[in-house]
C-alpha cells in the first residue's frame, strides 16, 4: 500500500506538472485584466510539440539530442524523493536533501552542455547565466535544508516532513522563518521565475532559461519544457512539505489520502497565487543584481544555521 | 607469496631502466620495457588491493643494505595509497605506449621509460616506509624524478623558472617535514614509525602542535594548500601529459598521506582548533583553487588549479575529522576521514581521466588553449565521452565517483551541529554551505571547459581536423571513467574497506550506520534514472539538420559562439574582488576620439599571493644574500683569514663547553 502511493505521488507530481503551470499563468492573465488561456493549455504545447520534427543544428554532436532525456530522466527521479500526500517516498528513506540538491544539478549541467552545443551565442550566453545563478544558488539551498535537517535531526526528506507534520503547528522557531526566506528566494532562481529570470520572454537581453533552449525545437524541447514544469513544481512540493505538512496522510486511510490530496491542492492554489502576485507586481532585476538577491539568501540561510546552534 | 609478489614488484620498478639500456639496440625487445612496467604495476595493484581489503601487513627491511634504518611496511592505510599509485599507473603507462611512441623518439623515450618507473617507485616508497630515513629517501627522489620528467619536454627560459620555482619550493616544503621528524628525536629512541608513536605519550602539548604545524606546512606545501600552491599551476602543465597525471592525482596525494600518518596516526588527534586551522585551509583551497581554475583558458594549467581545489576538498574532510576526534566522536570523525580518503581515491582516477585527455586533445589538435578548440565531441567520439564523464565525477554529480565523497562529506558536517561546543555546532554545518558553493562553481567551470572545447563549431582548423586518438589510449582513458562509474554506482566495493582503515585509525569500535543508505540509494537511483531514460527514449523523435538560426544573418561562424572568456565573466565579475586583474587597454585613434584603428587590450592576472606574499619574501632572501656576498672578496689572504678566525672560535668553544 505504501510503495503504491509513493508511486502514485511521483507520477502524480510529473503529471500535474504542466497543470501547474497553466494555473500560475491562468492567474497572471486574471490579475493583468486578460482572461488568458485555459489552464490545460500547457499540455496542449507539450502533445503538439511532441508530433513535430526535432530539428538540429548541423554543428551539433549526439549530445544534443541526448541533453533533454537525461535532464529529463534525473528530474524525474527527482520528483521520487519529495513527500507529497504521505510523509514519505519511495526514495524518501535512503534519498536524502543532498541526492536531491545535486540530481537538479545533473539536470542542469546537461542543459548548459545542449545549450552550448548549438554553436550560436545565445546558448552559450544563457548557459554562462544560469552558470552564474546554479553556482550561487546551491550553498543557500543546502545550507536552508541543512538547519532544517539539523532541527530534525535526519536528512531524509520523508524524515524532515514526518518530524515536521508530527509537532505542534504553531512550534514556530526562527530557524523556519529563516530557512523559509532563503529556500523562498532560491526557489524563484531555481525555477527561472520573475524576478531573476522571466519565463514569458524571449528578448536576448533578458533571459537565462529561454537562451538556453532557443536551440531546441519539437519533441526535445517538449522534455525539456515538462522537465522545467517538473522541477518547478517539485520545488514546490519541497517548500510545502518541509514548512507547512499539515494536512499529510500519516497512516495509510483511504480518507487520510483524500484529504491529503485536497490540502495539497489547496496549498498548491495558494503558492500559484503567490507566486502570480509576485510576477505581476513587480520588475525583474538587472543581471549583476542577482548575485545580490542570491546574496540575501546565502546570509539568510547562515543565519538559519547559525540560529539552530544558538537556540538549542 | 603475497610478501614476495611486493618485492618482485619493488624490484621490477627498479630494474626496467637497466633492462632498458639492454634493449634500446635492437628493435624486437623495444616493447619489454613498457610491458615489464605495466606487468610491475598490475602486480602492484593486486598485492596493494589485497592488503587493503584484507588487511595482510606486509614488511621489507633492508636496513642491512643501507646506512641508516631502511624499512618497508605495507599497513591498510599504506596499503591505500600504494593501490591508488599502481591503479592510476596501470592506465597512465598505457597511454603512454601509444604517446611516448608518437611524440618522442631516441633519447628522450629513453629517458621517459627510464624515469617514469623510477618516479613510480619513489611514490610507492614514500607510502610505504616505516622509518624517517626512507621516507625522506623515497619523498627527495619523487621530485627530483618528476622534476626530471618535466625537462624531457625541453628547457627554454620560461619552463627552467617554472621547474626552479617548484624545486625550491618542494625543498622548502621538504625542509618542514624533516624537521617535524627530528622534533620527534627527544622522545623516540629511533626514527621508524613505531617508536615514534610510542612517543607521542610522551610528549608536551607544545612540542605536538609544532609537530603539526610543522606537517601541515610541510605536507600542505606538497599537496598545494594555498597560499603554498604557486608551484602547481606552473609545473603540472609543463610537463608530459601521462606525468601531469602523475603529478596531479597521485603525487598529491602521497601529501595527503604524509598528513594522515603524522596527524592521525602518530600524534592521534589534537585540540579543536588544529581541525579549525585544518578546515579553514581546506576551505581557502578549495574555492580560490575553483575560483582561479574558472578564468583560465590553457586546459592543464584549468586542471592544475582544479587539483588545488579538491585538495582544498580534501583538506576540508581531514579538518571535519580533527574536529570530531578532539570533541570525542570518533565514530563522525571516521565518516570525516573516510570522506576525505575516499575523495583522494575519486580524485585520482577523474584528475587522471582528464589529464590523459587533455594529452589526447594535445595530440589530435597541437594545441591545450581551449579557444582555439571546439566541436571536438564529433571529431573524437571516446575521448569526448570519456572526458565527459571525468567533467561530470570532477563535479560531483550523482552516480559519478565524485559525488560519494561529497556526499560523505555533507554528511558529517551537517552531523557537526550535534557537537556540544557552540563554535564547532555552527561552523562545521555552514563548511557544507562553502563545499555547495565550491561545487557550484566547479560546475559552471566544467560546464564551459567541456562546451568550449568540445562541443559547437570549431574554432581552428586543427580542431576541425582532429581525428581520434589510438587505441591504446582510448582503452586508458576508458578503464578509468568505467572506474569512476562503477564507483558512483556501487561505492560499497571501496566504502566498506575504508570505513575498517579509518575506525582502525581512530580506534572506533562502532560503525557510522547513517552514511550506509547511500550505498543502497545509489543503484536505486541509478536504475531508476536508467528506466525514464529507455521510455523517454521510446518517444518518436524525428531529426531533421538544419543550419542554426542566425538572426537573419548568412551564416555563423565559430567567433560568433560564446568564448571561454565571455562565459566565465558574469562569475569573474561577482568574484572580481579575488582576481585583481592588470588590465591595460591601448587605442589609437585616426581622429581623436572617434574611428578607432587599433585597439589593444591586456589582461595579466597576478594573483595576490605572488605579489603581496612571495616576492617581498623573495626580494628579502635575495637582498640578504647579496648582503652575504661581500664575505665573498674572492681575495685568497681573506679566506685564511675565515679559515683561522672560524678555528680560533672552535678552540676557544671546546675549551669552555
Amino acid at each position: 500500500m505504501n510503495l503504491a502511493i509513493d508511486v502514485i505521488q511521483a507520477l502524480m507530481l510529473i503529471a500535474i506538472a504542466p497543470l501547474v503551470r497553466g494555473v500560475i499563468a491562468r492567474i497572471k492573465a486574471r490579475i493583468q485584466n486578460r482572461r488568458g488561456a485555459s489552464v490545460l493549455r500547457p499540455y496542449a504545447d507539450l502533445l503538439k510539440l511532441f508530433r513535430k520534427q526535432d530539428l538540429v543544428p548541423d554543428t551539433a554532436s549526439g549530445l544534443f539530442r541526448l541533453a533533454p532525456v537525461i535532464l529529463f530522466a534525473v528530474t524525474a527521479t527527482a520528483a521520487v524523493f519529495v513527500p507529497v500526500l504521505h510523509a514519505s517516498a519511495l526514495f524518501g528513506v535512503g534519498g536524502d536533501f543532498i541526492l536531491l540538491v545535486y540530481l537538479l544539478a545533473f539536470g542542469r549541467f546537461f542543459l548548459m552542455l545542449g545549450a552550448m552545443d548549438g554553436g550560436s551565442s545565445f546558448g552559450g550566453m544563457g548557459a554562462s547565466r544560469e552558470a552564474l545563478v546554479s553556482a550561487l544558488a546551491e550553498a543557500p539551498l543546502l545550507l536552508a535544508l541543512t538547519s532544517v535537517a539539523i532541527l530534525t535531526h535526519t536528512i531524509s526528506l520523508s524524515g524532515i516532513v514526518l518530524a515536521t507534520v508530527q509537532q505542534y503547528p504553531l512550534h514556530l522557531s526562527a530557524v523556519y522563518v529563516f530557512a523559509l526566506g532563503a529556500m523562498v528566494l532560491v526557489a524563484i532562481a531555481e525555477t527561472g521565475r520573475i524576478p531573476v529570470d522571466n519565463p514569458a520572454t524571449h528578448l536576448e537581453l533578458t533571459m537565462l532559461h529561454e537562451a538556453m533552449v532557443l536551440e531546441y525545437s519539437g519533441p526535445s524541447l517538449a522534455l525539456i519544457e515538462w522537465a522545467s514544469a517538473v522541477k518547478l513544481t517539485l520545488i514546490l512540493a519541497l517548500l510545502v512539505g518541509v514548512f507547512a505538512p499539515w494536512g499529510m496522510a500519516t497512516g495509510a486511510s483511504i480518507v487520510g489520502l483524500v484529504l491529503a490530496s485536497g490540502a495539497f491542492a489547496l496549498k498548491f492554489a495558494v503558492s500559484a497565487i503567490a507566486i502570480a502576485v509576485i510576477e505581476s507586481s513587480i520588475a525583474k532585476l538587472r543581471m549583476y543584481l542577482v548575485p545580490d538577491f542570491l546574496g540575501m539568501a546565502s546570509a539568510l540561510a547562515i543565519l538559519a544555521v547559525a540560529f539552530t546552534a544558538l537556540m538549542r | 607469496m603475497i610478501q614476495t609478489t611486493f618485492n618482485s614488484f619493488l624490484v621490477a620498478l627498479l630494474i626496467i631502466p637497466a633492462v632498458l639500456l639492454l634493449c634500446r639496440r635492437s628493435r624486437g625487445t623495444r616493447a619489454l620495457p613498457p610491458l615489464l612496467l605495466l606487468l610491475a604495476l598490475l602486480a602492484g595493484t593486486v598485492v596493494a588491493g589485497f592488503s587493503f581489503w584484507r588487511g595482510d601487513r606486509l614488511a621489507l627491511d633492508l636496513s642491512w643494505a643501507t646506512p641508516f634504518p631502511f624499512a618497508l611496511t605495507v599497513d591498510r592505510l599504506s596499503a591505500f595509497f600504494l593501490l591508488l599509485i599502481c591503479a592510476v599507473g596501470v592506465p597512465v603507462t598505457l597511454f603512454s605506449t601509444s604517446y611516448v611512441e608518437r611524440h618522442y623518439s631516441g633519447p628522450k623515450a629513453d629517458w621517459m621509460w627510464a624515469l617514469l618507473p623510477l618516479f613510480l617507485l619513489s611514490m610507492a616508497l614514500v607510502v610505504t616506509a616505516s622509518t624517517a630515513f626512507a621516507f625522506l629517501f623515497g619523498w627527495e627522489l619523487m621530485t627530483l624524478f618528476s622534476a626530471g620528467l618535466i625537462v624531457i619536454d625541453g628547457a627554454s627560459e620560461r619552463r627552467r623558472h617554472n621547474i626552479f620555482i617548484y624545486l625550491v619550493m618542494m625543498h622548502a616544503g621538504a625542509a618542514a617535514v624533516i624537521a617535524s621528524f627530528l622534533l620527534f628525536v627527544p622522545h623516540a629512541n629511533s626514527l621508524d614509525f613505531i617508536s615514534m608513536r610510542a612517543a607521542v605519550a610522551s610528549m608536551p602539548m607544545g612540542l605536538r602542535t609544532a609537530i603539526f604545524l610543522l606537517s601541515f606546512v610541510g605536507f600542505g606545501t606538497k599537496a598545494g594548500i594555498v597560499p603554498f600552491h604557486l608551484w602547481l599551476p606552473k609545473a603540472h602543465p609543463i610537463a608530459p601529459s601521462p606525468v601531469s597525471a602523475l603529478m596531479s592525482a597521485v603525487m598529491l596525494k602521497t601529501a595527503i598521506y604524509g598528513f594522515v600518518r603524522f596527524t592521525f596516526d602518530f600524534l592521534g588527534g589534537g585540540p579543536t582548533w588544529w581541525g579549525y586551522v585544518v578546515l579553514l585551509a581546506g576551505a581557502v583551497t578549495g574555492l580560490l583553487g575553483i575560483l582561479y581554475a574558472l578564468t583560465e583558458h590553457d586546459l592543464k594549467r584549468l586542471l592544475a588549479y582544479s587539483s588545488v581545489e579538491n585538495i582544498g576538498i580534501i583538506y576540508l574532510g581531514l579538518g571535519a575529522a580533527l574536529v570530531f576526534m578532539a570533541n570525542n566522536a570518533p565514530v563522525w570523525a571516521t565518516v570525516a576521514l573516510v570522506a576525505a580518503l575516499l575523495h583522494a581515491l575519486n580524485h585520482s582516477l577523474f584528475k587522471s581521466l582528464l589529464f590523459l585527455g587533455a594529452g589526447a586533445i594535445a595530440d589530435a589538435t597541437h594545441t591545450l588553449d581551449i579557444e582555439l578548440l571546439g566541436g571536438l565531441l564529433r571529431r573524437m567520439r571516446v575521448t569526448g565521452t570519456v572526458f565527459l564523464i571525468g567533467c561530470c565525477s570532477i563535479i560531483g554529480l550523482p552516480l559519478f565517483n565524485g559525488f560519494v565523497g561529497e556526499w560523505m562529506l555533507f554528511r558529517s558536517f551537517i552531523e557537526g551541529a550535534e557537537l556540544p561546543g557552540i563554535s564547532s555546532a555552527i561552523i562545521l554545518p555552514l563548511m557544507a554551505g562553502v563545499l555547495a558553493l565550491i561545487g557550484g562553481i566547479a560546475a559552471a567551470c566544467f560546464a564551459k571547459l567541456y562546451g568550449v572545447a568540445f562541443l559547437g563549431r570549431a574554432r581552428s582548423i586543427e580542431a576541425e581536423h582532429a581525428t581520434e586518438v589510438t587505441t591504446s589510449m582510448q582503452a586508458a582513458m576508458a578503464l578509468l571513467a568505467a572506474a569512476c562509474v562503477a564507483i558512483g554506482i556501487v561505492p560499497g566495493v571501496v566504502l566498506n574497506p575504508l570505513m575498517v582503515l579509518a575506525r582502525e585509525l581512530m580506534h572506533s569500535p562502532a560503525l557510522p550506520e547513517a552514511t550506509l543508505p547511500i550505498s543502497h540509494a545509489l543503484p536505486l537511483i541509478a536504475a531508476c534514472v536508467g528506466v525514464v531514460i529507455i521510455a523517454v527514449a521510446g518517444i518518436r523523435r524525428i531529426k531533421r539538420v538544419t543550419p542554426t538560426w542566425a538572426c537573419g544573418l548568412p551564416a555563423l561562424d565559430s567567433r560568433m559562439q560564446y568564448s571561454s572568456a565571455a562565459f566565465s565573466k558574469p562569475l569573474r565579475k561577482v568574484f572580481s574582488k579575488v582576481y585583481e586583474a592588470d588590465r591595460t587597454v591601448e587605442v589609437a585613434y585616426a581622429q581623436e576620439p572617434y574611428f578607432p584603428k587599433s585597439i589593444v587590450y591586456r589582461s595579466v592576472r597576478t594573483t595576490s599571493f605572488e605579489k603581496s606574499l612571495y616576492r617581498p619574501a623573495v626580494d628579502a632572501i635575495v637582498g640578504m644574500a647579496s648582503r652575504l656576498r661581500r664575505l665573498q672578496t674572492g681575495n685568497m689572504q681573506v679566506y685564511l683569514l675565515y679559515i683561522f678566525l672560524a678555528l680560533i672560535t672552535l678552540l676557544v668553544f671546546m675549551r669552555f663547553a
